[in-house]
């Protein structure tokens, strides 16, 4: 990448930043990132239909791409901790991604739940697509999306107990055989990158 | 039975269609030919109408969100491929430039075009899968035989250079994998695209084009299918708004919007081509927008064969992928649709959490809504025109 082709990502980056900022300032939210090409802002749950509705109706963005969470868990049961768990406030982000279906505009719109009070009120009735997706993201958490009309299995057999995506569940496979894929983390005899700081544990 | 009750029974039938029938609960599925997977619906149904339909879904999930938490960045290709098989190749661009956007390499100029041709062969050879399956679902036979002869010829091409026809497991970060035969002793002369790729492409696309021509002919001017699919599971485009409803399915609708225009991950900006859209968002419109988005795939991979620049297939990467802290979201428009992966990474050898935003969960979703009230013989004729693949609802 050339010195031109750089700056030239940086200022589209400041731009996205610039408008992910404005957008916060309008809507009231309570934090916003724009790194990676990717804006996001944290909404209160309090706030959330409310919001959602503005950036639907005034903020041109319609469409209802996805909606999901995030464990974000001092422990895991599989695969990878928090790059620092100490410092983690453990907690649940419900994730709802609009965008527009003029152009390029669209964000990640995240609300924080505590953990031990995991609710947040429904959005089928501003779209009619986050029916499966609060569903989903139900049985897969934990979360109790108030309003939703049928918060019932999707994927899961209805007499399955537990929350596959919380960091806590395990993975049974895991258990029984230990991960076949360490070949391809451990480093190699002839790697160049000098001695290795990896844990050649294998992960569970 | 007396005489007296036959006499009843005929004055009720006389008298039945004034009064409200019992409703009937009916099941269809979990395999029905034109499911396209294993899908289960049940209908309450009153006569031939249906009341209310609860789809039934969950039978293929195979829990890839939790299972990417437990594999490296490069591990996962081989996994995201495999969620809407009938496009394999395309599942890969959007994850890939994910995981690229977080480390910060871009991808060589010549891999963006190879990856650029070859999903547009995936976008061909999905529609002509719609193509010979939706008439056939419709009762034309003939398409299919037509359709999936030419599939055969893009996918061959698909599989000699990536080795596979449906898993092609193909992109790497910074590029793409050197194409089959590269020993140690090659490595550094990379492997390239296999000898005659581009004539055999242009004479694949002559063919494409001309089976684009018979279909038309047998298709869409025909009176059955045209009474079967037109006016039929209308979607109004607020509808496929509010429903998060993308693709062909969404520009059939009239909302022009294709991501290889509006937000490109790949370079669509320096070929020329239309985006196809209709107006009245019924089955008949979303198979002419597959029609006419098949033109335009064998138009882009025209141009693009003239103009893909030679260079290097790969960037330079660490041989130990190091994916800084970050979050990133990177959407593609594959053939179904807007196909997106949010990538949350912690700096580890894993993601930590990695969802899928894929097309066809939030395409079907809307299925409850649009088959309220329809006939049960429509009712293949709207699940068709959907052209859902029960891998990408199921992930």
């Amino acid at each position: 990448m050339n010195d031109s082709q750089s700056d030239a990502a940086v200022e589209a980056g400041d731009a996205l930043a610039e408008w992910t900022g404005t957008l916060a300032e309008r809507l009231g939210a309570e934090g916003w990132v724009a790194d990676f090409a990717t804006p996001r802002l944290y909404v209160d749950r309090e706030a959330w239909v409310e919001t959602l509705r503005r950036v639907r109706d005034d903020e041109g963005m319609p469409f209802f791409s996805w909606l999901s969470a995030i464990d974000w868990s001092k422990e895991v049961a599989v695969g990878e901790t928090v790059a620092e768990p100490d410092d983690l406030e453990e907690r649940f982000e419900v994730i709802c991604r609009l965008s527009s279906v003029i152009d390029a505009t669209g964000a990640h719109f995240i609300a924080v739940l505590p953990k031990d009070d995991a609710w947040i009120d429904s959005i089928v009735q501003l779209f009619g697509g986050a029916e499966w997706h609060e569903r989903e993201a139900h049985e897969m958490f934990g979360i109790d999306f108030r309003g939703n009309p049928n918060l019932t299995h999707l994927y899961l057999p209805d007499r399955f107990e537990g929350n596959p995506l919380l960091k806590s569940f395990p993975l049974l496979s895991r258990d029984v055989k230990p991960w076949p894929g360490i070949v391809d983390v451990e480093a190699m005899p002839s790697a160049d990158t000098g001695p290795s700081t990896e844990n050649p544990e294998a992960p569970r | 039975m007396t005489m007296d009750e036959r006499l009843m029974h005929r004055s009720e039938v006389a008298v039945s269609v004034e009064l409200q029938t019992p409703d009937m609960t009916l099941n269809i599925g979990p395999q029905h030919p034109s499911t396209h997977g294993v899908l289960r619906l049940v209908a309450r149904v009153d006569g031939e109408k249906i009341q209310e339909v609860e789809p039934v879904i969950g039978y293929m999930h195979r829990g890839y969100e939790k299972l990417a938490e437990v594999r490296t960045y490069a591990q996962i290709t081989a996994l995201v491929n495999r969620i809407d098989w009938v496009a394999g190749f395309a599942n890969e661009i959007a994850y890939i430039r994910a995981v690229e956007t977080l480390v910060g390499i871009e991808p060589t100029e010549r891999a963006q075009w190879i990856r650029l041709i070859l999903s547009e062969m995936a976008r061909i050879s999905s529609h002509l899968v719609f193509m010979s399956s939706y008439p056939l679902e419709l009762g034309a036979t003939t398409p299919l035989f037509y359709a999936l002869r030419e599939r055969e010829r893009v996918l061959d091409l698909l599989e000699s250079v990536t080795g596979g026809r449906f898993h092609p497991n193909f992109n790497r970060v910074g590029g793409v994998k050197s194409a089959a035969g590269g020993g140690a002793e090659t490595k550094k002369v990379s492997q390239d695209l296999p000898v005659g790729f581009f004539s055999q492409t242009r004479d694949a696309m002559v063919k494409v084009l001309a089976v684009c021509d018979q279909i038309d002919e047998l298709v869409t001017g025909n009176e059955l299918i045209k009474a079967r699919t037109v006016d039929v599971g209308v979607i109004p485009a607020d509808k496929a708004v509010s429903y998060g409803i993308s693709g062909p399915n969404l520009r059939a609708s009239g909302v022009a919007f294709d991501l290889r225009k509006h937000e490109a991950i790949l370079p669509y900006d320096q070929v020329d081509f239309e985006i196809a859209v209709s107006e009245h968002g019924d089955c008949y419109d979303r198979y002419v927008v597959r029609l006419e988005e098949i033109r335009q795939s064998s138009r882009i991979i025209l141009q693009a064969i003239d103009k893909i620049p030679s260079g290097p297939l790969q960037a330079k990467v660490p041989r130990i992928l190091k994916v800084p802290r970050g979050q990133a979201y990177v959407r593609n428009e594959n053939p179904k649709g807007e196909f997106g992966y949010y990538v949350i990474s912690e700096g580890g050898r894993m993601p930590y959490r990695l969802k899928i935003r894929s097309t066809s969960f939030s395409n079907l979703s809307i299925l409850p809504w649009l088959l309220k009230g329809a006939l049960i013989p429509d009712l293949v004729a709207i699940m068709g025109s959907l052209d859902f693949v029960l891998g990408d609802v199921d992930r």
